[in-house]
């Protein structure tokens, strides 16, 4: 059966039309080997100092900087915590109507708190004596 | 003057389309020469006398002109050498040594398409007048004609037509060369043979 590609197959390969001056490759070779400049001898590259401790003292100063972040954040929480659990005194209503009292219980100390009960009833014995005199007299 | 013809080196091109375990070992050995600075020199020397006609004859098959593929071949052993660090030994030295070879020509046609002003879409006719006057050219018409029918043929097409068809390369080298599958060589391949058919028929 004849190939589809018969054209192609009509012609010659086997003379090959493409020509070289005589004995080119190995004038070539020789041509080449003379121009092929020296080869640099490959120096080992001098590395500075910092560049050697560079990373050491990049991850250095990462972990300083994570320590107080870290230092920073507990601190504040600590704080918070203890704000929360100070005790909330909670102002009398004879307190609470004394004027220039209001919200000012949570910053007193315990000795200045039995103070205040003291002063507290002491004035009310003072206004129960008054009562008994002018009222009920 | 005297000539060299291509056939008399063609039994020397298939080295690397049929490399066998000797042929291998002996790249290895090649390889650790110009691995080594005190041997580097001597290896090369190796290399060109191995690939120097390979490589010739894939550039010539581009670029026609046996003086445009001296030039070219010459830039491609020098690219080579002054390289030699960069090549990992990941491909084999052949398919190395191809791709430099091919890129280089490619480079040199843009160039030449460029001067004579011929648009990327227009196939590269412009050609045959280099191959029509080279003296290293002894075609007969039928051949001539085959020219002119490649020069018809997109780059990459006509680049697997020469590799097949004139080195007779298998696919899984080319493949390695040209970063094609082989499946998409064999249909580049069987376009180029018909386009080549019909030019060949209507230009009888």
């Amino acid at each position: 059966m004849k190939s589809r590609f018969n054209k192609l197959e009509e012609i010659d390969r086997s003379g090959r039309p493409f020509k070289v001056p005589e004995n080119y490759f190995a004038r070539l070779n020789e041509e080449i080997m003379n121009r092929l400049p020296e080869k640099e001898p490959v120096q080992p590259r001098r590395v500075p100092l910092w560049d050697k401790v560079k990373p050491w003292v990049y991850m250095a100063a990462m972990f300083v900087g994570l320590y107080i972040t870290i230092q920073f954040l507990t601190k504040q929480s600590g704080i918070d915590n203890m704000a929360s659990r100070q005790p909330v005194v909670q102002p009398s209503p004879a307190a609470s109507s004394q004027p220039g009292n209001n919200g000012s219980a949570g910053q007193i100390t315990e000795e200045e708190f039995y103070q205040y009960l003291e002063d507290q009833l002491t004035k009310e014995g003072y206004f129960d004596y008054m009562y008994d005199h002018y009222y009920l007299n | 003057m005297g000539m060299t013809t291509e056939t008399e080196v063609q039994k020397n091109l298939t080295f690397a389309l049929n490399a066998t375990p000797m042929e291998m070992n002996n790249d290895e050995n090649l390889l650790e020469r110009l691995r080594d600075p005190h041997t580097v020199r001597q290896g090369f020397a190796r290399l060109v006398s191995e690939y120097s006609e390979r490589l010739y004859w894939q550039i010539r098959k581009m670029v026609l002109s046996h003086d445009d593929a001296n030039d070219i071949l010459q830039d491609v052993l020098m690219k080579a050498w002054s390289n030699l660090e960069n090549f990992r030994g990941d491909a084999k030295l052949t398919t190395w040594l191809y791709r430099i070879a091919i890129n280089e020509s490619i480079t040199f046609l843009n160039k030449k398409r460029s001067q004579n002003n011929v648009s990327i879409d227009a196939d590269d006719s412009f050609l045959i007048n280099v191959l029509e006057s080279d003296e290293y050219f002894d075609g007969d018409e039928a051949q001539l004609r085959l020219q002119k029918a490649i020069l018809t043929l997109p780059e990459k097409q006509r680049l697997v037509f020469q590799m097949k068809y004139f080195e007779e390369m298998k696919y899984d080298e080319m493949s390695d060369i040209l970063g094609t599958s082989v499946g998409a060589l064999k249909a580049s391949y069987h376009h180029a043979v018909k386009k080549i058919e019909k030019f060949l028929g209507e230009n009888n």
